[in-house]
């Protein structure tokens, strides 16, 4: 007789953390610091892996998305906003909303992931890369990509290409990183870099420019304000006569190659983080989660106003062309 | 929920002392200056480099920060009265020019100061008692304890001649004051300000980046002049004392924009309308209090 009434007393119990569970819908902030094609595509894709693993929006999980708008200080205030609801979860996208979360989040253990940040031990996210067990409550994936693969790939065009010129914004952390990290990695690779620099969109025209009759090809680094007036940059280098690749595939119409990993990819990446510490694993379990990004995307039209064929060995390695002004991805009939 | 109020306050006071410095410039001295956008962040890079780089004290930076501040705001005034630039012109230049030095100071975009100690964990460690009132009160002492010294200053013999600077240069130049010398001293002393203002923020946020002055001048301004519209009084405390409040209000609206905003249904992107919003109500109720008080008196 006890033990029935025990089973029942648990069952029942059991049934009410049920109804507990799903009456009240998980709470998920997601901030940003401003709104931008490429954040805007991560805040989706994470909330679009959710939804696919089966997070109803508005049953079983409840959004509270924001953006500074390019504030400061709304950055602190959407942390502290979180904060004082008590949400599950925040989702930080770009370096200062997520180094303002984890100063508002500071003892709490509620768990902070970060997005589109390219180096989280630099700023001081997470303690080390590869070590999670020192990073608290802190885990994200790193929107990092390889630059020097990148060179190469540029080297790989011709052999006439010796000076790669890179416009950027010294004022972006993350394109200030890649474009340090070109320069060291430019001997190795056996090329030189000379920079161009725009402090605002306005000056991006001008910076690109500049380079025209100085360099043998254009990169450009995943720079939000670059990025803002990228059409300047393909025109003087197709001015030059000269290639130009762009680190984000989605501005493949504007540049004459791509390579890396579309945002609203990284937004999936981060969603899949986010499902995991809501499985159950443990912040301090999950290392810093690397973007995959070994696409190569090839516009012809681009490379036929200045000339240029494209290898075999790299048209091998193309997931996508653009060709009479539409995308050809590998496999499409 | 109280907690969020708390940090309201918290922050319109730390972008309050920012707030004196804008109000110095465009109301004492009537120079629209716009170097703040730049020196919010110099004053937020030398305190991020000193903490991160030098190990120095919390505290001893915010003075440090203010030094910094005045010598960007003297070249501004250096640039006007000197080189006869025009005030806005030389404000922008400076404010130009900064951020280059700023990028120089820091030696990248972003300086994190999540594992140094800052001034405010120091004050939360060691003001346990208080509990979450402990930055409100630091932060509250600082900013009321600069006010009160400010309004001292303009009351001395200088200070006088500062204001009369702003108020009828020409008067002022025959009673043999050298207007070029004072105007360059209010403009170092704005800037010191707000330089302290982000060395203040740059600790409570964790962090310090190149692009965090980007419109100071404008959350300064309308502290400056909600304040004003609020508090009409010409005596120096009160006017001080405005100012801080417009600051309080800004924060608030901000922060009600975004506790409350979406459960009207709007979205992420309507935050800075619905900001300005509040703001325009805030501004209006007093208004139209006084045109029915007024009637009435007319009746």
């Amino acid at each position: 007789m006890k033990q029935i009434t025990t089973a029942v007393i648990l069952a029942a119990l059991i049934a009410a953390i049920g109804l507990v569970a799903t009456s009240e819908p998980l709470r998920i902030g997601i901030c940003k610091i401003i709104e931008h094609p490429a954040l805007d595509a991560v805040e989706q894709g994470v909330i679009d892996t959710l939804t696919a693993a089966g997070y109803v929006n508005g049953v079983d999980v409840e959004y509270l998305i924001a953006s500074a708008q390019g504030d400061f200080a709304t950055a602190i205030s959407i942390a502290q906003n979180y904060r004082a609801q008590d949400v599950d979860l925040v989702v930080a996208i770009a370096t200062p909303t997520a180094q303002a979360a984890v100063e508002v989040f500071r003892g709490a253990d509620t768990p902070i992931i970060y997005a589109a940040i390219t180096d989280p031990v630099g700023a001081q996210l997470v303690a080390s890369a590869t070590d999670p067990s020192g990073n608290g409550n802190v885990t994200g994936v790193s929107d990092m990509i390889p630059v020097s693969a990148h060179l190469r790939l540029l080297m790989d065009l011709s052999p006439d290409i010796a000076t790669i010129g890179i416009v950027y914004n010294p004022g972006e952390a993350n394109s200030a990183l890649l474009t340090e990290m070109a320069l060291a990695a430019a001997p190795s690779v056996g090329v030189k870099i000379v920079t161009a620099t725009a402090d605002s969109t306005a000056d991006v025209p001008l910076a690109a420019q500049s380079l025209v009759g100085r360099v043998d090809a254009f990169y450009v680094t995943t720079d939000n304000t670059v990025v803002s007036a990228i059409d300047s940059v393909l025109a003087a280098s197709e001015e030059a006569g000269v290639p130009f690749l762009m680190a984000d595939p989605t501005s493949l119409a504007q540049a004459t190659l791509a390579a890396g990993f579309d945002y609203y990819e990284h937004g999936l990446t981060v969603g899949k983080v986010v499902l995991e510490v809501l499985s159950g694993v443990g912040t301090d379990e999950i290392p810093v989660t690397y973007q995959q990004s070994a696409e190569v995307h090839l516009n012809l039209d681009a490379a036929a106003r200045i000339g240029l064929v494209f290898p075999a060995a790299v048209i091998d390695q193309a997931a996508g062309i653009l060709y009479g002004g539409t995308v050809w991805k590998r496999g499409t009939p | 929920m109280a907690l969020l109020w708390i940090h309201a306050v918290e922050q319109g006071f730390a972008y309050g002392i920012a707030a004196l410095g804008v109000f110095l410039t465009y109301r004492v001295l009537k120079f629209p200056d716009l170097t703040v956008d730049g020196s919010f962040v110099t004053g937020a890079a030398i305190a991020s480099v000193l903490l991160v780089r030098h190990g120095f004290d919390p505290f001893a930076v915010m003075p440090i920060a203010f030094v910094a501040g005045g010598i960007a705001g003297s070249i501004t005034g250096l640039l006007n009265t000197r080189l006869g630039i025009t005030n806005l012109l030389a404000g922008v230049l400076t404010m130009i020019m900064l951020y280059s030095i700023n990028l120089r100071i820091m030696g990248r975009p972003n300086l994190s100061l999540l594992r140094v100690p800052t001034a405010t964990r120091v004050i939360d460690a060691a003001w346990l008692p208080l509990g979450p009132l402990a930055i409100l009160a630091f932060v509250t002492l600082l900013t009321l304890g600069i006010k009160l010294l400010l309004d001292g200053f303009l009351r001395t013999e200088i200070g006088f001649a500062l204001r009369a600077t702003g108020d009828s240069e020409s008067m002022i130049t025959a009673q043999g004051v050298n207007t070029k010398r004072m105007k360059i001293l209010g403009l170092a002393l704005s800037n010191g300000l707000v330089a302290l203002s982000g060395a203040l923020v740059a600790q409570y946020s964790g962090f310090a980046d190149v692009g965090m002055g980007l419109g100071t001048i404008v959350t300064g301004l309308a502290a400056v002049i909600i304040g004003g519209t609020l508090v009409r009084s010409s005596r120096v405390g009160w006017m001080t004392s405005s100012v801080l409040l417009g600051s309080l209000v800004y924060r608030v609206a901000v922060i009600l924009a975004l506790r409350y905003g979406y459960v009207v249904g709007f979205q992420a992107s309507d935050l800075k309308l619905i900001t300005s919003l509040l703001v325009i109500l805030a501004l209006v109720v007093p208004y139209a209090r006084e045109r029915r008080m007024r009637k009435v008196s007319a009746c």
